[in-house]
């Protein structure tokens, strides 16, 4: 043992040798590589699909890689699932937060472990459970009572009972995954203190996250991904934001080009003040007829909560929605479909379809009026209306009465939008509308919606791809924390500029 | 990628499986019983033991129309066996105790009955009390409420002339076809098109086959699910004034478990308590398919209590054909 720990160079707790993962169609992790020292705060950022996600998982058993080594403190291990990845010590913590709420934070870090009675009953010594949470939360220097039930803490006590239930199984490293992304800022301080004594004490540390200005406050080094290749590792100090958002965009990227219209016409859309009381604050913006304004953002940046409070399915807390100029007082889906405003929501699986219903059922949920005559179905114009939109939007469907089920990701969404151009509505927010679509289809989404606009139709989209937004929209709103941060016209600002905006960087 | 294609591969193949098992299957099921007990059951081909079978499941059969509506849309309702004692103790009381004519203290039963269970819908969609829970508690207050009006004595004689709704039949064909029997073929014909060409129908389906987005495509859940309570409040106070009509007498102590069987018929019917899928002809076959099984049952003197293992069994068969259905479908959802 003494010989071995002479070494000068101490050896990396953690080395990633040519991790790679492919998926069908998709090289997900390129021959990864990379090494973290005792102690070492490892930020790893990328955008979208650049394969952050695909690392994390590997690395907490979640997904097996196809190739390559994982070496822990100079042993090559094989993680062979979720629990095997906690014993080799590795402890994950993902972004949602899955703790029972109603056991007591005490509970919850010691769950499925817990302390017994020897003999044959199962009877669990809670006092033993809870002076072993209690060390580890006093190690952490994280000041919760264990007995407290976890449905009392907010968010970020919530996050740190993660991180402490994580490092209960005393990990050599610690994966956060975006641990901030649903936090306010004044919780984040929090949140850092504890991965500083966590990497005081010698824990290496993989933080993934997608705020920028954090990074040089937390981490020692950066990696970054792009397309599932290792781009670069380098050390906190040359870490700028425009270096690292250079990093993550590259130099190869070639937007889609599309005709567009400069004409600009009357407001459609006026909000005014909007905030509700868990997201939104004062949001002020137009959307003009025969527009694409595109609305850029991070995850929980509040872009998805502002077109729902928009289409009345959260309620506001204070501001004014405007409808071509008219006030609408407690909006609701219903009153906003007859407005002629339609939301394609994000979730499509969740919001948008009813996935063992049929294709003519789908594409006809929203526009039940135009096929209905005095509360009675005419089948026919159904059959009509959804005949159109599978032609008009090019959508594969072997019938139109298979499930909706069956069909790919892509012509599911088609079928989403299609359902809400059977209304002939004036104002169209897209949420999403490329998730999970291949890229044939996506580029059919985007010239259909540059075509709308061009008919006057007025757009709001929404967009995690930030090239998309770009590519697509006229003008571009940048949502940060629930508030408008900017407004850029679409020629007037480049990528990185504008994702470092998203980032507030 | 590959994950799509093969759910699309399953979702495919199922869909032939699925639709073979819930309408054929049952429709099949129900052929082969006929035949086997016209084979090993005495008298049961004859005209009036068929009668009988429709008379016996006819006041079942109407309430379970509007109760399949309520499974589909994603609820169920536990508590119509007592509204439909509390509309007969309430009929009895109006009538018999008050001397209301039977032309006012019918309209008035049927729209009280209407209106407990539209106030039950509204608790349901504005506060999000589980249906189960909700109709529970109707389940007990409103038998308590049936006793406590009648002090849980039957209530006689209705106006001659009553009997006829419940009692009586009607010359068709040659046969003399019990009146509720009729009744139910009618119910079973309006809540088909009901819930095949209406607005109403389709929004059932759509608000128990997602929430979500039937909310989002701006469909009114919160309605859709109102008018299904009113209509099994509806159709239960109709069937307790048909009850009465039969038994001559306003009781409290009627219908007792028959939210069970009403629900057991759905089920066997093929409608899915997972919400969003089943249909009226399905809970047709239900409680034909019911219906003969207790007449065969009585025919070929198997006991009682065999009986009523034999009826829990058939629901259970019912629960693992709907698994088969939807199994591989939803596994990977």
């Amino acid at each position: 043992m003494s010989v071995a720990q002479a070494p000068a160079v101490e050896t990396p707790v953690l080395a990633l040798d040519n991790l790679t993962k492919q998926y069908p169609g998709v090289l997900a992790l390129d021959r990864f590589c990379t090494t973290l020292e005792r102690g070492e705060v490892r930020a790893l950022l990328g955008k979208n699909g650049a394969g952050k996600s695909t690392a994390i998982k590997i690395l907490s058993g979640a997904v097996i890689p196809d190739s390559g080594r994982i070496t822990i403190e100079g042993t090559e291990r094989t993680i062979r699932g979720p629990q095997d990845s906690l014993r080799q010590g590795i402890a994950t913590v993902y972004q949602e937060i899955s703790l029972v709420p109603a056991l007591s934070v005490a509970e919850n870090i010691v769950l499925g472990r817990w302390k017994r009675i020897k003999g044959p009953f199962p009877i669990v010594r809670h006092a033993k459970g809870r002076a072993f949470a209690k060390a580890i939360l006093d190690r952490l220097k994280i000041d919760i009572d264990p007995n407290m039930a976890v449905s009392r803490l907010n968010v970020a006590q919530q996050q740190l009972v993660e991180i402490a239930k994580a490092v209960s199984y005393d990990p050599r490293v610690l994966v956060l995954d975006e641990p901030t992304s649903a936090l306010p800022q004044e919780q984040v301080d929090l949140l850092h203190d504890v991965v500083r004594t966590l990497s005081a004490l010698g824990t290496a540390i993989i933080y993934v996250t997608h705020r920028l200005h954090e990074v040089p406050k937390i981490a020692h080094s950066v990696t970054v991904l792009r397309d599932g290749k290792l781009i670069d590792t380098i050390p906190v100090a040359d870490a700028t934001p425009a270096k690292i958002t250079e990093l993550m965009i590259g130099h190869d990227w070639q937007g889609m080009s599309f005709e567009r219209h400069k004409k600009q016409g009357l407001p459609a859309l006026q909000v005014s003040g909007l905030s509700t009381s868990s997201k939104l604050r004062n949001v002020n913006f137009e959307l003009y007829q025969g527009e694409v304004l595109g609305l850029a953002g991070l995850l929980s940046s509040g872009r998805t909560e502002l077109l729902r409070a928009i289409f009345g399915l959260d309620a506001m807390s204070a501001g004014e929605i405007r409808v071509d100029g008219d006030v609408v007082h407690a909006p609701s889906p219903s009153r906003m479909k007859e407005l002629g405003v339609a939301l394609t929501a994000e979730d499509r699986k969740r919001d948008g379809l009813i996935l063992d219903f049929s294709v003519v059922m789908n594409a006809t949920l929203a526009p039940i009026d135009r096929i209905s005559d005095h509360g009675w179905l005419n089948k026919r114009k159904a059959r009509e209306l959804t005949g159109d939109i599978v032609k008009k939007l090019d959508v594969k469907t072997t019938s139109l009465d298979v499930d909706v089920a069956a069909l790919s990701g892509g012509n599911q969404q088609k079928i989403v939008i299609g359902n809400w151009l059977n209304t002939n509505p004036r104002i169209l927010m897209l949420d999403e509308p490329s998730r999970g679509v291949d890229v044939a289809a996506k580029e059919q989404i985007f010239k259909l919606v540059r075509s709308l606009a061009a008919e006057g139709m007025a757009v709001l989209f929404v967009s995690s791809e930030i090239e998309e937004v770009l590519d697509v929209c006229d003008r571009i709103l940048v949502i940060h924390e629930g508030e408008i941060t900017g407004e850029y016209d679409h020629d007037a600002i480049d990528l990185s500029t504008l994702m470092a905006r998203t980032m507030n960087a | 990628m590959t994950e799509t294609t093969t759910q699309n591969r399953s979702a495919k193949t199922n869909l032939d499986w699925r639709h073979f098992l819930s309408s054929s299957g049952l429709l099949l099921a129900v052929i082969v019983l006929f035949i086997f007990l016209s084979l090993v059951a005495p008298h049961f081909l004859s005209s009036r033991n068929l009668l009988n079978v429709l008379r016996a499941v006819s006041f079942n059969g109407i309430i379970a129309c509007a109760m399949t509506l309520m499974i589909i849309q994603g609820d169920i309702d536990v508590s119509i066996g007592s509204a439909v004692a509390w509309s007969s103790s309430l009929l009895g009381v109006l009538v018999i105790k008050m001397g209301w004519p039977l032309a006012v203290a019918v309209p008035v039963v049927l729209v009280q009955g209407a209106l407990i269970h539209t106030v039950a819908g509204y608790i349901r969609v504005r506060w999000l009390v589980p249906s189960f829970v909700l109709t529970l508690a109707l389940f007990m207050m409103l038998r308590g409420a049936a006793r406590q009006i009648t002090n849980a004595f039957p209530i006689s004689p209705f106006p001659s002339g009553f009997e006829f709704w419940g009692g009586g039949t009607i010359k068709f064909l040659g046969l003399g076809l019990p009146v509720p029997v009729l009744i139910m073929f009618v119910t079973f014909v309006i809540f088909y098109f009901i819930s095949t060409q209406t607005v109403f129908g389709r929004s059932v389906y759509c608000v128990g086959g997602n929430e979500n987005a039937s909310h989002l495509s701006g469909i009114s859940v919160r309605r859709t699910r109102m008018t299904t309570f009113m209509l099994v409040g509806l159709l239960s106070a109709f069937v307790g004034i048909l009850l009465s009509s039969r038994i001559q007498s306003g009781s409290s102590q009627i219908a007792l478990g028959l939210e069970f069987e009403v629900i057991a018929a759905v089920i066997i019917g093929g409608t899915s308590l997972m919400g969003g899928s089943g249909s009226i002809f399905g809970t047709f076959l239900g409680v034909l398919f019911i219906g003969l099984i207790g007449n065969g049952m009585v025919l070929t003197g198997v006991s009682p209590f065999m009986q009523e293992i034999v009826r829990g069994f058939i629901i259970l068969v019912a629960v693992f054909v709907s698994i088969l259905q939807r199994g591989t479908a939803r596994k990977e959802g």
